[in-house]
């Protein structure tokens, strides 16, 4: 088949919309000639119908609303304090080598497994579920704050030394901003892990009896398996978009790292 | 601003106990204003010692002295009298133009609109109007090339050190580029010391050429250039500019050879 440029760039806009229009209308015909249970899956068209119920009495608004806010919240913990600590430890030698072994024992810790021992000191509260989201998010960000740092460019190090930088000034105005492309990275995988721990603890605790999590795990435990689809929805939409406003936010505030050579 | 360097030895502890020995006993008087080329092969130290002459690599023995002939005949160590043009350029690339060139004056504490003004007016100087505000990763080879040369001049120090600063650029740039440097040098007369493995370019940029010697590096010979300035890409086409190559050209020939040989060995060791 022979194609003009613009044909191609035509199909190439629209072929990514038309495999998910045709994934959606052949799981509709697939549930609707197979007479499947909504149960097992229900259709499309009535996932729609019972997230535009949800969204109209409210209760999808609630629960996204609260589960954002522990995850901002979480994360907002995590980032400060991975990023000061990583910084810190880049910067010192002492702080380096007192905060290694911690680091070296609990980063590969699955944090999901400090759930039991949060509860008990913890309760299931909003405390709980931030506290865990956030020393999971911890790690990634201490550690990518850290390696930023550590191999910040020598060749810049030296330039701004030659230009009369004093160590201070070497720090703050070269090292720190060359880590920044680093800390970023960290702050996205941080994001990523606060948005798992956050919902995972609302459907392990669940003593809130709010957020995404309580819901997915409400409905399924109910059987109202329309809900599981439709909260599955609103969380990839969800997450889709907290990592597309990260990227926008990265791009604003450091646009030089979207540029490949900066020397 | 005179260098005196004297006796200046690099030595690289390596493996089990051996040691690469970069530099030898270098000592050399560079002269104010004049313009100095180190031209030698690869792994020559001639990279090491103007590293050393602008304070970056310590030696491990002699001394780089500076001296005023116009002020004193007292030598006194290096202090802030030099500034490097790197070959890999070192701009920051979080900065625009505007401010990697201030750089050097905001490290001295020197209020934004004054420093901002000294870096417009050198941007200009060397044909950068109108790119202030862009970022480094968007500029060309050249122009980039053009910053770093302005972050330098604008130190406003008595010595330039420039470490293959064109090695980088393709050809017509190059070109470009050894004009605009001539064209610096003869309006400021600088002390300039530039590090290059081309020959030609040694030439045409030098009043002085001081080949080296294959690792370690040493002085082979110093070729004078009586060449008149101010001087262009045409010079390169005479009669004298053929001499000057020529001799530089069997002066090295040897050396790349030594250097190639050393090289070999050296792979063979490690096999």
């Amino acid at each position: 088949m022979k194609l003009s440029a613009r044909g191609r760039r035509i199909l190439e806009l629209t072929l990514p919309a038309l495999t998910v229009v045709a994934f959606v209308a052949g799981w509709e015909a697939f549930v609707d000639l197979r007479g499947i249970a909504p149960i097992y899956l229900p259709a499309p068209s009535s996932i729609l119908e019972y997230l535009l119920r949800m969204i109209a009495d409210g209760s999808m608004g609630f629960n996204l609303g609260v589960t954002l806010l522990r995850i901002f919240a979480g994360f907002a913990v995590a980032a400060v304090a991975g990023v000061l600590v990583g910084v810190v430890m880049g910067m010192s030698r002492i702080a380096a080598r007192v905060a290694d072994p911690w680091i070296a024992a609990l980063y590969p810790l699955p944090k999901i497994s400090l759930i039991p021992l949060l509860i008990i000191w913890l309760g299931t509260g909003e405390t709980y579920k931030i506290v865990i989201s956030a020393v999971s998010a911890f790690f990634p960000i201490v550690i990518s704050a850290y390696s930023g740092i550590r191999q910040a460019d020598q060749g810049l190090i030296k330039a701004a030394k030659d230009l009369g930088a004093n160590r201070r000034q070497v720090q703050m105005k070269v090292v720190i901003p060359a880590a920044i492309p680093s800390i970023f990275a960290g702050l996205h995988l941080g994001m990523g892990v606060t948005i798992i721990l956050v919902v995972a603890a609302e459907m392990i605790g669940g003593s809130g009896q709010s957020g995404m999590g309580y819901l997915l795990i409400h409905a399924g435990q109910v059987m109202e398996t329309e809900k599981v689809f439709a909260s599955l929805v609103v969380l990839a939409v969800m997450g889709a978009l907290v990592i597309k406003a990260q990227q926008w936010i990265d791009r604003r505030v450091a646009p030089w790292t979207a540029l490949h050579d900066g020397h | 601003m005179d260098i005196l360097v004297e006796g200046v030895s690099r030595i690289w502890p390596g493996r089990k106990g051996t040691s690469v020995t970069a530099l030898q006993d270098f000592s050399y008087h560079f002269r104010s204003g004049r313009f100095t080329c180190l031209l030698g092969p690869s792994g020559c130290g001639k990279s090491t010692l103007i590293q050393i002459m602008g304070g970056i690599e310590d030696a491990t023995s002699g001394s780089v002295r500076v001296v005023d002939p116009a002020v004193t005949s007292r030598a006194r160590p290096l202090g802030r009298d030099s500034v490097m043009v790197w070959q890999t350029l070192n701009l920051f690339p979080w900065r625009n133009v505007l401010d990697n060139v201030a750089f050097g004056l905001e490290m001295q504490g020197m209020p934004r609109a004054q420093r901002h003004a000294k870096a417009r007016a050198l941007l200009v100087s060397v044909g950068l109007r109108g790119f202030e505000t862009h970022l480094p990763g968007q500029l060309s080879g050249g122009m980039r090339q053009r910053v770093a040369l302005a972050r330098a001049l604008i130190m406003a120090r008595p010595i330039m050190l420039m470490d293959e600063p064109f090695g980088a650029l393709d050809a017509q740039t190059k070109i470009v580029m050894q004009e605009e440097l001539l064209r610096i040098f003869d309006e400021t007369r600088k002390t300039i010391v530039f590090v290059t493995h081309a020959i030609e370019e040694a030439i045409l940029l030098g009043d002085e050429v001081i080949v080296m010697t294959a690792r370690p590096g040493r002085i082979k010979e110093v070729i004078t250039v009586d060449l008149p300035r101010p001087r262009s890409l045409e010079l390169v086409s005479t009669k004298a500019f053929g001499m000057l190559f020529d001799r530089a050209f069997h002066l090295i020939r040897e050396e790349v050879m030594k250097s190639l040989e050393q090289q070999a060995a050296m792979l063979e060791e490690a096999q």
